[in-house]
């Protein structure tokens, strides 16, 4: 059910007055002036090429920008009636716009957009960020088809990536959330993704942790997959961005690693029993890797493993690892910087240990994730030394040799789960 | 006047004799008391660790809450720190029974004494858990902080912090139990103070490069480019 404490009136007025949609594309947005046209845009071209006869509305939820992003909006909605180019949507884009708060949060803007689309009955929805530069009108169309025309709960994107891009999700979300979900989606953690109205209503009626309010579309996704719900992944292709700087590496490990280790927590039940991983359906092409030179050697990376390993080692380390992983670390940590390498079977244990470490609470949970930092620096810096040289097909071999040793040492994690400390 | 010294002597051996003579008996009462207090003290704690287990109390302090907090202060689980205290409290009770048995002129009233700032005794306790709980919290957060900003000194900015809480929560403690207030209220000032001048000193003086460095690079647009920090995802 939708709360509708969460809308305002000038939103429930908009809502009533466009009545029932099908289709429903939010863009949370915050200080996104330059960029909100082109998302609007990309948006209605896509309604009026592949949804003619469908009702169809834009709903645009604010975090309070400061910038112009609201009067472009404003302006743009004053234009709505304008004649079209070529094919043109039977029916009227309904475009609706409101402020959920003063300061950004996903999960907030995402609560709206749940609200929102069980009030308009809507039975496919999506969310696009607009600060991706590279949306085009056929995004949001693949990532709303599946779950329109297929029954599809949830459609992750698959984008074309550079060989260094995404290597977080590369070396530790997308091994172990398949090792542990049990379903290979590839692109859990993304800024645009499309849902179904029942997927919309059934976590619009359940509470939103912290942990995942960051990244919520992650939390949708082990929500259908643990609700038994079918999951899809859709090819959008290339996919750049507006450079704004963005979280750090530490920010970005607390939002989506935070958000693994409490889905972990939370859906224990869905998977501890649980063996094996299903691949789900896609749509297009497969992950695509383009080639790219390598990225200057990352001394510092491995400067900062070795110095925050010691560091840390019995101030933190000792509380959230097993004695044989610490052990291992060390020896590694001791290593000449031109013969390091961190052994894939230890990194997956290292997370494993974490996850458990979070599970039980070993001691805060924030701290827990950041004290993964360094190890995760470690490993990049092993990784990318690794790979300087790689194809783009050595490299997913790779990945794929690391989700098997995930799915492998799956016992592991449930010993150190079930352990009492 | 040579029998007079002898005299006198006699009379203070005596005196010590008797006097040692009355006080061996009531130290022996005494080591008896304390001796058999460690051993009721342990069987207690024994006991009330086996009670507590079978309450299962442990589950309840996870549900509750409470077991995060002792474990962010990097203390045992609750059934442990419960049945550690009650070993302490019985052992201080028959300390103080023992004591008492000297009957040293004085020695009953500052126990009387100290069982009327029993209350106050608690209260400060509990001030120097909280302490304890915020020192480890913060300085932790601290140390994990400056790891990942790559700060060089990252152990020494941890501790900084866990001292200055520490000062902070045992002067509140002397406070509430009203010890030497004024003295107590002075040596932190004093101690809070030329910590605070000798960073400042340090990092005024001894560090100007640093701390123009550090403003720059706070100052500065945050880069995104950095090899270390590829786009993660």
């Amino acid at each position: 059910m939708a709360d509708e404490s969460l809308l305002s009136e000038d939103l429930l007025r908009q809502l009533m007055s466009v009545g029932e949609a099908d289709l429903l594309v939010a863009i949370p947005t915050y200080n996104n002036a330059g960029t909100i046209a082109q998302a609007i845009q990309s948006i209605e071209d896509s309604y009026q090429q592949n949804f003619v006869r469908d009702r169809v509305a834009i709903l645009n939820v604010d975090g309070g920008s400061s910038d112009q992003t609201q009067q472009i909006i404003a302006s743009l909605n004053g234009k709505k009636d304008s004649i079209r180019r070529g094919i043109t949507s039977l029916r009227t884009v309904h475009r609706i716009t409101t402020q959920y708060g003063r300061s950004p949060s996903q999960g907030s803007a995402l609560k709206v957009v749940f609200s929102a689309a069980d009030l308009l009955r809507v039975k496919a929805c999506a969310v696009v960020s607009p600060a991706t530069t590279s949306l085009d009108p056929a995004w949001a169309a693949n990532l709303l088809r599946p779950a329109y025309r297929q029954d599809f709960a949830f459609v992750a994107p698959l984008y074309s990536r550079s060989k260094f891009q995404g290597l977080l999700a590369r070396n530790l979300l997308y091994p172990m959330s398949r090792a542990v979900f049990g379903v290979r989606i590839r692109e859990m953690y993304a800024d645009e993704w499309g849902f179904s109205g029942r997927l919309a209503s059934e976590c619009g009626s359940q509470p939103m942790d912290e942990a995942v309010r960051a990244r919520p579309e992650a939390w949708m996704a082990v929500n259908a997959i643990c609700n038994g719900m079918k999951c899809s992944q859709s090819y959008l292709g290339p996919r750049t961005t507006v450079p704004s700087g963005g979280p750090d590496i530490v920010e970005t490990i607390r939002q989506t690693v935070g958000n693994l280790f409490y889905c972990c927590d939370a859906f224990q039940d869905h998977w501890l029993d649980r063996n094996g991983t299903e691949s789900v359906q896609t749509f297009g092409s497969d992950h695509e890797l383009t080639p790219e030179d390598a990225p200057p050697r990352p001394d510092k990376s491995f400067e900062l493993f070795r110095n925050g390993f010691q560091t840390l080692q019995d101030a933190v380390l000792k509380s959230i690892l097993a004695k044989d992983t610490l052990a291992q670390l060390k020896q590694i940590a001791a290593m000449d910087i031109d013969k390091f390498d961190f052994p894939s079977e230890l990194w997956v244990r290292v997370l494993y240990d974490f996850a458990a470490a979070y599970h039980r609470t070993a001691i805060s949970r924030d701290h827990i994730l950041q004290a993964l930092v360094p190890l995760y620096r470690g490993q990049l810096f092993s990784f990318l030394a690794d790979h300087a040289q790689s194809t783009p097909e050595e490299m997913e071999a790779d990945t794929e040799a690391l989700c098997l040793e995930f799915e492998r040492q799956k016992p592991y994690l449930i010993e150190r789960w079930k352990a009492k400390s | 006047m040579k029998d007079a010294i002898v005299q006198g002597l006699q009379q203070a051996y005596q005196n010590m004799s008797q006097m040692i003579a009355q006080f061996l008996p009531r130290l022996v009462v005494m080591l008896v008391i304390v001796l058999t207090g460690v051993l009721v003290a342990y069987a207690f704690k024994y006991a009330a660790r086996m009670i507590l287990r079978l309450t299962k109390l442990d589950r309840l302090s996870e549900e509750a809450g409470a077991s995060k907090v002792l474990r962010m202060a990097a203390l045992p689980s609750m059934t442990e720190v419960l049945s550690r205290s009650v070993f302490w409290i019985t052992l201080l009770g028959f300390i103080l029974i023992g004591i008492s048995v000297l009957n040293i002129a004085g020695l009953q009233e500052q126990i009387a004494r100290l069982l009327r700032l029993l209350p106050e005794i608690v209260v400060a306790m509990l001030i120097l858990f909280l302490g304890l709980v915020i020192a480890n919290f913060l300085s932790r957060a601290v140390l994990l902080g400056s790891v990942n900003r790559g700060y060089g000194s990252a152990m020494l900015f941890s501790w900084s912090v866990r001292f200055i809480i520490w000062i902070l929560a045992i002067t509140m403690a002397l406070d509430e139990l009203s010890v030497a207030r004024q003295t107590v209220l002075a040596a932190f000032s004093i101690v809070f103070g030329a910590f605070m001048l000798g960073l400042a000193i340090a990092f005024g003086f001894g560090g100007q490069d640093l701390a123009r460095k550090f403003l720059e690079r706070s100052l500065a647009e945050k880069k995104t480019d950095d090899s270390d920090e590829l786009q993660p995802l």
